[in-house]
């Protein structure tokens, strides 16, 4: 049985840190996903480090990604790999990145990038920390490989920068998907949510990052709302980097904002932060992995890697909790959300909660996917009128 | 009530690398191990029909094994999850939630044996068994370590015979009834390649398209990840500087490296299921150093629609391929002797002519 293999492992054999290039040389990239270039680059600045920020993904990313990389990969991966060279095109000579190894594919993307990218005749210092249980120590670990950087109060600064713009991000967000469905002046919502993560991008002083989710909630007040609207709720849920990237899900929190419906992300990256790296001494809510783990119990018993367990608790969670409908989104091929999908036919049956699936791949046609995306919100919304009608109906023959 | 206990194994995924340490195991418990039929058409369609689409076929084919126990009237059935076999070294995630999907989507009720191997968080083989006992309703701890022992022996009986060279089908068989045999003759062939491919994909008949035999009817020694032991697959991948991230990437990588740094085959072929994630990245490393290497590699997807014809014609196409390389390589050695002179002739000459 495979259980027999008897040789030593190396344990950390899912970090790596290169030392080719000298410390002050450095010039730092790391891969997009949606919007975490503004906290990075803050907490990177701060630790007096040069960065590089490639640009925003896009068709061109994407082409160039599919070139370089193996058919048979998963679409983050092909992404990833367009931010690196654009990345060490425009002068950037150090590459960062996390790996959970144990999860998918995930685990195996530097390897196979770093192959890539020495075969294509860069030249580059990789630097990777593991963020399978040794969290916290290896991160710090990996900043101060690329910084250099001795003083102590700078790591406070940029840290606690770095996490309150991660909070002021997704709570801009939050606020986005309320008043986007709701907004008397259409295209308002957004243009708070562009003035917002201009202002989190230029704040430099810890305080002023510690008062920005109060001042982003304050603020977005200000937009008018069409208070009687009948707006119905969807979960978004699915693949992580696939959720958190507008141009991968084709921006499908603005189409469905824009047909009236409130989107809710339950997977937000700064809850996922906190739990990966506060020690769980400081932690002492439940996460939302263990709500998950929870909520899927009828379903699922053990944890099978990616974000599977997520999507089903998930799931259950907004069925239980008066959610209309749930959009769970996958790229093309990604080995745990295929079973969570088979499992949420199951679910979306005996829970009574619309589930749509929808696969993104670098050929996804735009108008085909709004066509199911419209006729799914169409469900909704007469799913929830209908049994609002019936509750009425009750009401008066009572 | 003296009718002995029955357990269904359905004839898929670990089935093909584990089946004698199950066997062992159980019929030294006191059960009857039933197993599904072989993979038909049939059977793959019914499997088909309960899962999404954009499932990989090894799954689709679990699942029709599945319902084929329960149309036998088999209601235990065996289906583990194994999750990790070493610290950190993971399954792919279908293989991992095996129990899972068989929960979610198989719609009738039986008695479903879902073990939990996890090495990365201390579930040992050892605790893997007891889970299995304690959900038949046996705590006594003697009688699970002796079933235990049992099982071991046949499966090291297995995995020697097997490397010894003897096919798949009869190892086992021979394993199962106790029987322990080993080929000494090795059968010289123009020709030898390396399948990497999963133990389910390559012994499966019906998925295989039974690749074995026809390759060796065309004349043609197949080596497969059977036929190397762990350690040797171990070191040929730390050889070609890489390192392990799947459960499976010894059969695969550990058998196609191992033969390569060897020189010992002529060509490599990888079988494996559209769509499949693991397969999708070892391949790719494979194919990388055998560019270097200088040595003919195909790719051979398969899935539930594949036709027999059209794959074949690819693999006679390959080992054609394979011949001709090889008597050219012959040709050239054999002209080797000659050929110094001609040149050096040949220099004296325009020497001469120009002096």
């Amino acid at each position: 049985m495979q259980a027999k293999v008897s040789k030593e492992i190396q344990l950390n054999k899912y970090s790596q840190m290169d030392d080719n290039i000298k410390a002050k040389d450095r010039i730092i990239a790391w891969p997009r996903m949606g919007r975490i270039d503004i906290p990075l680059k803050a907490l990177l600045l701060t630790l007096g480090a040069k960065v590089v920020i490639p640009p925003a993904n896009s068709k061109e990313t994407l082409e160039l990604g599919v070139k370089n990389s193996i058919e048979g990969i998963c679409l983050p991966y092909k992404l990833n790999l367009a931010n690196y060279i654009m990345a060490l095109e425009s002068g950037a000579n150090t590459l960062m990145m996390f790996q959970a190894p144990g999860s998918c594919r995930l685990g195996n993307y530097t390897k196979m990038a770093q192959k890539t990218l020495k075969k294509m005749g860069y030249e580059f210092d990789m630097v990777i920390f593991d963020m399978y249980k040794s969290k916290m120590k290896q991160t710090l670990q990996a900043f101060w490989h690329v910084t250099r950087c001795i003083n102590p109060f700078k790591y406070y600064k940029a840290f606690s920068l770095g996490f309150n713009k991660f909070f002021a991000i997704d709570e801009a967000e939050k606020q986005m998907f309320y008043y986007r469905p709701r907004e008397i002046r259409k295209g308002e919502a957004e243009k708070y949510y562009n003035k917002w993560l201009k202002i989190i991008d230029e704040t430099n002083t810890i305080m002023g990052a510690k008062t920005l989710v109060k001042k982003i909630k304050k603020d977005f007040k200000n937009i008018e709302i069409d208070g009687k609207k009948n707006v119905p709720v969807v979960y978004l849920l699915g693949e992580f980097f696939v959720l958190l990237d507008p141009y991968t899900n084709q921006n499908v929190e603005k189409v469905l904002g824009e047909m009236g419906i409130e989107v809710q992300r339950q997977i937000m990256f700064s809850g996922w932060l906190e739990h990966v790296l506060k020690p769980s001494i400081f932690y002492n809510k439940e996460s939302h992995r263990e709500r998950c783990v929870r909520y899927a119990k009828k379903y699922m018993k053990r944890a099978i890697g990616g974000e599977c367990i997520e999507t089903i608790g998930d799931t259950v969670y907004a069925a239980q909790n008066g959610v209309d409908g749930v959009i769970h989104l996958m790229p093309f091929s990604c080995m745990p959300e295929i079973v969570s999908q088979n499992i949420l036919s199951k679910v979306s049956k005996e829970e009574d909660i619309p589930v749509i699936t929808l696969v993104l791949d670098e050929q996804t046609g735009k108008a085909g996917y709004i066509t199911r995306i419209e006729a799914f919100v169409d469900l909704v919304k007469r799913k929830k009128y209908k049994n609002q009608n019936k509750n009425l109906r009750e009401r008066t023959t009572v | 009530m003296l009718e002995q206990k029955k357990i269904g194994i359905p004839r898929a995924i670990s089935y093909y690398n584990n089946y004698p340490f199950y066997y062992g195991f159980f019929s030294e418990l006191g059960f009857e191990v039933i197993l599904s039929d072989k993979t038909t058409t049939g059977l793959i369609n019914n499997g088909s029909e309960c899962v999404v689409s954009d499932t990989c076929l090894p799954i689709k084919v679990y699942v029709g094994h599945v319902l084929n126990l329960l149309d036998k009237g088999c209601d235990t059935i065996f289906v583990p999850s194994l999750q990790s076999t070493a610290h950190k070294i993971n399954n792919c995630s279908k293989v991992r939630g095996l129990p899972e999907i068989i929960r979610n989507v198989v719609n009738r009720r039986f008695n479903m044996i879902e073990p939990t191997l996890d090495k990365t968080e201390g579930i040992g083989i050892k605790e893997f068994c007891k889970d299995i006992a304690n959900q038949l309703k046996i705590y006594d701890n003697d009688i699970i370590n002796l079933a235990m022992k049992k099982g071991w022996q046949m499966y090291d009986n297995f995995v020697q015979m097997a490397k010894s060279g003897i096919s798949h089908q009869e190892a086992m068989q021979n394993a199962i009834s106790g029987k322990f045999s080993l080929k000494n003759i090795d059968v010289v062939k123009p020709l030898s390649v390396v399948i990497m491919g999963h133990g389910y994909n390559l012994f499966d008949e019906r998925i295989s398209m039974n690749i074995l035999k026809k390759l060796e009817k065309m004349g043609v020694k197949v080596y497969t990840g059977l036929n190397v032991s762990r350690e040797e697959a171990m070191d040929a991948i730390q050889d070609i500087g890489e390192i392990q991230y799947w459960a499976n990437e010894l059969d695969l990588t550990g058998a196609a490296a191992y033969y390569m740094q060897k020189r010992k085959v002529d060509g490599i072929i990888a079988l494996s299921a559209f769509g499949c994630g693991p397969d999708s990245l070892m391949v790719d490393e494979i194919q990388y150093h055998a560019k270097n290497k200088n040595i003919p590699m195909i790719v051979l997807t398969i899935d539930e629609h594949t036709g027999e014809a059209g794959f074949i014609t690819r693999l006679e196409a390959f080992v054609d391929m394979l011949i001709r390389k090889k008597r050219k390589l012959i040709a050239e050695k054999a002209n080797l002797k000659h050929m110094p002179e001609k040149i050096n002739q040949n220099k004296e000459q325009v020497f001469l002519t120009r002096a």
